[in-house]
């Protein structure tokens, strides 16, 4: 606990969580200015747009990447991570409560936008409820497989970052766009897979790529494999001169 | 020149696996084709032990590697018996005081002694931590938030998160760091109180003066090499005692090199550049004789310089000695 608690504040204190909170804001806007003048099918232009796109293809990612990578990272980089690493606890008891404070802190963020721009812009359609409850589900374990892939990241490279931006914007929003073989490695397809499968609309309102059993499955299989990872790496973490 | 520290007097016999705090065997430590560590051998029991070198010697890499930090690229780092890497419970034994300054700056010095407490799991934490809190002096400001320390009262709030668990052995880089003499003469005392309990530290530390005051034995490390190891006392005179060279201005150089060169404490004279160039392999007797020679000789002398008097230079000789 006391290891959950000292990555909840070292996140929560730092700039970038203010600037994250600004950008909760986005989908609720977009969702004010669809609801003044959109002429789509409410629930359709929520699942589709809003929360497909902007808060699963963009929002959860980037708030994930910001949490999973510093969660452990940023005290890799300022050296303060030899605090940790000096303890007399197995290394899995260091890296799953940081896991659990930065999916807090993603899931958080993200949920709290999904709920709030969705309902505003599904407001009194059919299907919205449904749509809001599947993407609810979704972006939570989104949130789990995204942090555990990035704070796997981050105990590989000191380029942490720099290679989930690549992941996020060229893997999964360029390059599995091109080549749909690609999206059973596509986090952002799981989460829309879960998504797709909890909210069970027609097809007119929203259909993912992947079917929600691949969906779970590929989601459990990333989850878990990043965090034995990242435990495996940490176990034979180095600390060298400079950190 | 090596006095292993197997042989002093705690330590007569040969050494039965385990008998000492810290082993290091054969170690080397390389990165690509960069050696950082050369085939050290020694073995540390309680005591106070001095790791002197200078900046880039590779004292941090053999820290970091008693500490289970870094893998030996080869031979082998026992701490307590066990072997240093992939080791997490030796942390039950073993205290660390890095040498970076970073600490987590939005937590009180209070809050990150006691999270050092309750990661070690200690039955009273918080007793544990007024107490290292107490040891290193820094109840006054235990309250503020570590972001706001200056540098010595981090590094004194960092060797209480350090001993809160009483260890066995404590490792410390560099510790005077950022200090001022009060805080460093405090932090001195505390560390010989340790050692007079039976416990092993080691520090280390580029400035001889620190090393002096503090270390009963010393390890010196130049480029990656042991270059001496041992009692303190022997390794100062070898350094005090090793070829020096001095350059002399005087009223008549010529006149003074010739009395000079007659004294049993100068082996080499050269006169040049207006000025007469010693080499002399007693410190001591050449600073007592200078004066007294130029004074028999009438010669007035406006200048004594020692020349290359730098750490490195001291270290070097101990090299290739």
């Amino acid at each position: 606990m006391p290891i959950f608690w000292l990555t909840f504040r070292q996140l929560i204190g730092a700039k970038r969580t203010m600037l994250l909170a600004s950008a909760a804001l986005l989908p609720v806007l977009l969702a004010l200015v669809f609801r003044s003048g959109g002429d789509q099918e409410p629930a359709h232009w929520t699942a589709q747009t809003l929360l497909a796109q902007f808060v699963v293809g963009t929002m959860l990612p980037l708030a994930a990447l910001v949490f999973g990578t510093a969660a452990l990272g940023s005290e890799i980089d300022d050296g303060t991570a030899v605090y940790l690493l000096s303890k007399p606890i197995p290394r899995a008891a260091i890296l799953l409560p940081k896991l659990a404070a930065a999916v807090l802190l993603t899931a958080g963020f993200v949920l709290v936008a999904t709920i709030v721009s969705g309902a505003i812009a599904a407001w009194g359609s059919t299907d919205g409820a449904a749509v809001l409850v599947g993407f609810s589900v979704a972006v939570v374990t989104g949130a789990v497989v995204y942090c555990a892939l990035f704070m796997l990241l981050s105990v590989m490279t000191t380029r942490a970052f720099i290679a989930g931006l690549i992941y996020v914007f060229i893997w999964e929003g360029v390059v599995t766009r091109l080549f749909t073989g690609t999206r059973i490695f596509s986090v952002r397809q799981y989460t829309l897979g879960v998504a797709d499968g909890v909210a069970s609309v027609g097809n007119d309102v929203f259909k993912s790529d992947l079917s929600a059993a691949s969906a779970v499955l590929m989601m459990v299989l990333v989850g878990v494999g990043a965090t034995l990872l990242a435990i495996r790496r940490l176990r034979r973490f180095e600390i060298g001169e400079t950190a | 020149m090596t006095v292993d520290v197997r042989r002093e007097p705690q330590a007569e016999s040969p050494a039965a696996p385990g008998q000492y705090a810290i082993e290091v065997t054969n170690v080397s430590k390389w990165y690509g084709n960069v050696v950082a560590v050369n085939d050290i051998t020694f073995a540390l029991g309680p005591g106070v032990t001095g790791l002197l070198g200078p900046n880039g010697a590779g004292k941090s890499t053999l820290l970091h590697m008693m500490s289970g930090f870094l893998k030996p690229s080869s031979g082998s780092v026992r701490v307590l018996g066990a072997s240093a890497w992939q080791h997490p419970d030796m942390y039950r034994s073993v205290g660390l005081v890095p040498e970076r300054e970073a600490v987590y700056r939005f937590l009180s010095g209070w809050e990150f002694v006691l999270l050092s407490a309750k990661l070690q799991g200690l039955k009273d934490p918080e007793a544990a931590a007024r107490r290292a809190i107490h040891e290193v002096d820094m109840e006054s400001a235990q309250h503020r938030a570590t972001g706001g320390y200056s540098k010595g009262m981090k590094q004194r709030v960092k060797v209480a998160a350090a001993i809160v668990h009483e260890p066995q052995v404590l490792v410390l880089d560099e510790p005077f760091n950022g200090a001022d003499p009060r805080q460093r003469l405090h932090l001195m005392d505390m560390l010989r109180e340790m050692a007079a309990n039976g416990r092993t530290i080691v520090f280390s530390s580029h400035i001889l003066e620190e090393v002096e005051r503090l270390a009963e034995r010393v390890l010196v490390v130049v480029a990656g090499r042991l270059a001496a190891s041992g009692d303190f006392r022997e390794i100062r005179r070898l350094m005090t005692d090793r070829p020096h060279t001095f350059t002399v201005r005087s009223s008549d150089n010529r006149r003074l090199a010739s009395a000079l060169v007659a004294d049993p404490s100068v082996f080499g004279v050269e006169l040049g550049d207006g000025r007469v160039t010693v080499r002399t392999s007693e410190f001591l007797a050449f600073a007592q004789a200078v004066a007294r020679v130029a004074r028999t000789a009438d010669v007035s002398l406006f200048e004594l310089l020692p020349t290359d008097e730098s750490l490195e230079s001291v270290f070097s000789y101990l090299v290739q000695r």
